[in-house]
């Protein structure tokens, strides 16, 4: 056991994913309101 | 309108350019690896997180000393904007958590306290969404989320505080200087896009609200005057 974290790449591109899409979806639920208000 | 606009797509930008460079050009750090590279979106999400809270609590007081409904409209923006990057938060922090810690979660003083705020803020949002007058619920959850607030500096404070799990406060100045330009971009990045989102879920309020206290008032017998 060296203590060192090999790998991982596949929690990354989860994190980076989930953020993107977190923020998109966010965006996009803006822009739909923001129309309905019109 | 075209301001906010703006703060998105400034954002964004910085953004691809901070994620860029955190993914494919800095180092992976020394124990942690690859997994590392999840700092650069957890940490910016989670000092802006912070501003969006100060923020909605700012409103909250404006809004009770004022009684200015744009106060509200901003409170309203502010506390969706934080629940979003306090979710978010949560689940970055979870993704790191398993391959450094072994576990999804852990309730250590920093994640339960994250979690009672995102819960609350949550809460507080349900809660507009129950009553219908609107200086009652401006008032009310400008008081919730004064009172949700105080979790703040415990969040702040719980890893000086308690022995926790979750490591002291990441900065530039705790950091490798390699890892100090992506991390910047992405705090820059994250902080334009909350001020864009914020502009914009404001003006959503404001025309909700305006188009709320322009319609005429429900009777029982509306059908029969008509």
């Amino acid at each position: 056991m060296s203590g060192v974290i090999t790998g991982g790449w596949s929690f990354v591109i989860a994190a980076y994913s989930l953020t993107g899409a977190g923020f998109l979806i966010y965006a996009i639920s803006l822009i739909m309101r923001l129309r309905e208000t019109k | 309108m075209k301001t906010a606009w703006i703060f998105v797509v400034l954002g964004v930008a910085f953004l691809v350019a901070g994620s860029y460079l955190g993914l494919f050009v800095a180092p992976a750090e020394e124990y942690m690896g690859n997994v590392q590279r999840i700092m650069y979106v957890h940490v910016p999400t989670a000092w802006n997180w912070m501003l969006a809270v100060l923020y909605a609590f700012g409103a909250a007081i404006a809004f009770l000393f004022t009684a200015n409904a744009k106060w509200d409209a901003r409170l309203e923006a502010g506390l969706e904007v934080s629940t979003l990057l306090a979710f978010l938060l949560c689940c970055q922090g979870s993704i790191w958590a398993k391959p450094t810690w072994g576990v999804w979660w852990d309730w250590d003083p920093r994640l339960t306290s994250v979690a009672v705020l995102l819960f609350a803020s949550i809460g507080i949002i349900a809660l507009r969404g129950f009553v219908d007058d609107p200086h009652r619920r401006a008032v009310w959850s400008a008081v919730a989320t004064i009172i949700a607030s105080v979790d703040l500096p415990i969040v702040y404070y719980s890893v000086k505080w308690w022995n926790s799990l979750h490591q002291q406060q990441s900065s530039p100045q705790t950091v490798s200087s390699q890892f100090h330009l992506p991390l910047r971009l992405n705090a820059f990045g994250v902080l334009f896009l909350m001020i864009g989102f914020i502009m914009l879920r404001t003006r959503v309020a404001n025309m909700n609200r305006a188009r709320e206290t322009a319609l005429p008032p429900m009777t029982e017998h509306a059908g029969e005057i008509a």
